[in-house]
């Protein structure tokens, strides 16, 4: 579409100081090129650092060493072009769905009716009508994550940053969770960075899969995915789709085996 | 509109059981002190203790002691709560702060502040002044302590959401710290309002020319044990109303907090 790539990583590296003081490496050299409305996710061992990488994108946290740039722009904090969402939904108890929706743009300066006007679409748009004043604590986790999501959707941003939005749901709500947000996507047609550790959910969504290896975390693979859209479920059922996920899957064994104690072969 | 109803249900049926546990006590109060204990000294049935009360409101002294203790809880009491939010709030702002007043306020916390009821009153004298400073010593550390605890124990992820949505200190303060520690405040500000009771009594049997306290201790020195029972029944009240007016308050100020309970 636009020229130039929306998102770039460029040798993004990241250390924290342990409680035993010393230096211990999360991110390592990470070189990564988004394109406008790819939907790209990272996978990866637990403890890699694929969080970490996602809150330096979203200005959380600095990075070590490198840079962040969107549209060419390095970033410094966070910003209106970026929005999180979180794999623990984080929504205020004291505020209403709606309300929890418009807690960004209020943040921004928008009037609080303006504000819940145009979270109103977004509730719409992420099937949440008719539950626009229950409490957080009155509704399912699913519904939780849709607040979670339609929350960072109403900020308008650029890039779409999620992380392990689904983990802590059911099976069933997962993938109905996936569908959704891939119909979603087929229409804001937002860049999206989605973190996860389901390598299925990864190929399921992605037109990209980066692989990242053990700590200290570094883009070990990039894999394409050139499945066709629209995606549905029974594409989980396919040799292509079973095929890529195990291809996936190998690149990351050895790193799961290393990082739970076990010699590689 | 069915939460509400069976709120206020729930509320009735509440309402209903302390009635009747009330009217037992009672109940059993009168045989008690008509049967097994008769020393008119040591007990006094609560019939008798009611027409003490009585006499005491129709003679106009019962207004007077009113006017006096709740003239100094008036004053006392919001004083401390604004003074307990002010330093709780800035304690929470502040690391070294904390790290060097927080000793120092769990230390006066557990001292029992009304030993030193005698004194304030030969430092401030017999009137107003000596029981402001008493209610505010009694009353202000639960609600530092609590204020402090609350904006602190804010949940992280809910602060990092909003600041990745860009918000300002200020923001976070007002939409997410604060009403966080809300429930916490109104929590304190409940303790407060049973110690500062027992705090202005204490007080004003120190030193004092009038107020419940003076009521209960001039009783007390002439033997009228109907008139000590009905002023501590009197305090017994007004106790019961402020807890139950600041739990009804957390709940109007709180509702998310019930689901917890």
């Amino acid at each position: 579409m636009s020229a130039g790539p929306v998102l770039e990583l460029k040798g993004v590296h990241r250390s924290f100081r342990s409680p035993d003081g010393d230096d211990v490496n999360v991110l390592s050299d990470i070189h990564l090129t988004v394109a406008e409305g790819e939907f790209v996710s990272i996978v990866g061992a637990s403890g890699c650092g694929k969080s970490t990488l996602l809150r330096i994108i979203d200005g959380l946290i600095p990075p070590t060493a490198g840079s962040v740039l969107v549209r060419g722009r390095e970033v410094t904090g966070p910003g209106s072009d970026r929005a999180m969402v979180f794999q623990q939904d984080n929504l205020l108890p004291w505020r209403s769905v709606i309300d929890n929706v418009a807690y960004g743009l209020v943040l921004a300066g928008v009037h609080k009716r303006e504000a819940r006007r145009r979270a109103q679409q977004f509730i719409d748009m992420t099937g949440l009508k008719g539950f626009e004043s229950y409490y957080p604590h009155q509704i399912s986790g699913g519904m939780r994550q849709r607040v979670n999501v339609a929350r960072a959707l109403a900020l308008n941003p650029d890039i779409l940053l999620l992380d392990e939005p689904f983990a802590a749901l059911d099976a069933q709500t997962r993938e109905i969770m996936q569908r959704e947000l891939l119909r979603i996507w087929s229409t804001e047609r937002k860049t999206v960075l989605f973190v996860t550790h389901q390598i299925d959910e990864a190929v399921f969504l992605s037109d990209r899969v980066i692989v990242l290896s053990a700590r200290p975390g570094r883009v070990r693979a990039e894999i394409p995915i050139k499945l066709p859209r629209p995606r549905d479920l029974p594409m989980k059922r396919t040799a292509t789709f079973m095929k890529l996920v195990d291809d996936v899957w190998r690149l990351i064994e050895e790193e799961v085996m290393q990082a739970m104690g076990f010699a590689s072969t | 509109m069915s939460v509400t109803n069976r709120r206020a249900r729930a509320d009735w049926s509440g309402a209903w059981r302390t009635l009747v546990s009330f009217a037992a006590v009672g109940a059993l109060w009168e045989v008690v002190a008509r049967t097994v204990v008769r020393n008119r000294l040591v007990l006094v049935p609560l019939s008798e203790v009611l027409s003490a009360l009585g006499s005491e409101i129709a003679s106009g002294q019962f207004w007077r002691h009113t006017w006096v203790t709740f003239g100094e809880l008036a004053t006392g009491f919001p004083l401390s709560v604004l003074l307990g939010v002010s330093i709780g709030l800035l304690l929470a702002q502040s690391r070294p702060l904390q790290q060097i007043l927080d000793p120092l306020l769990t230390a006066l916390y557990s001292v029992p502040i009304v030993a030193l009821a005698p004194l304030f009153i030969s430092w401030l004298g017999f009137g107003l002044d000596s029981k402001v400073a008493i209610i505010l010593l009694t009353a202000v550390f639960p609600i530092i302590i609590n204020t402090e605890v609350g904006l602190r124990s804010t949940d992280r992820g809910l602060i990092e959401a909003s600041r990745s949505f860009n918000a300002s200190r200020w923001q976070i303060f007002q939409h997410v710290t604060f009403p966080f520690a809300l429930p916490f405040i109104i929590g304190g500000i409940r303790v407060a309002f049973a110690r500062a009771l027992v705090g202005v009594i204490v007080a004003e049997f120190f030193g004092a020319y009038a107020g419940y306290g003076y009521a209960i201790l001039a009783a007390s020195q002439n033997f009228r044990t109907a008139h000590l029972l009905g002023y501590v029944l009197v305090l017994g009240f007004i106790g019961m109303l402020g807890s139950v007016g600041m739990r009804s308050l957390e709940r109007r100020l709180a509702p998310w907090r019930e689901m917890h309970e």
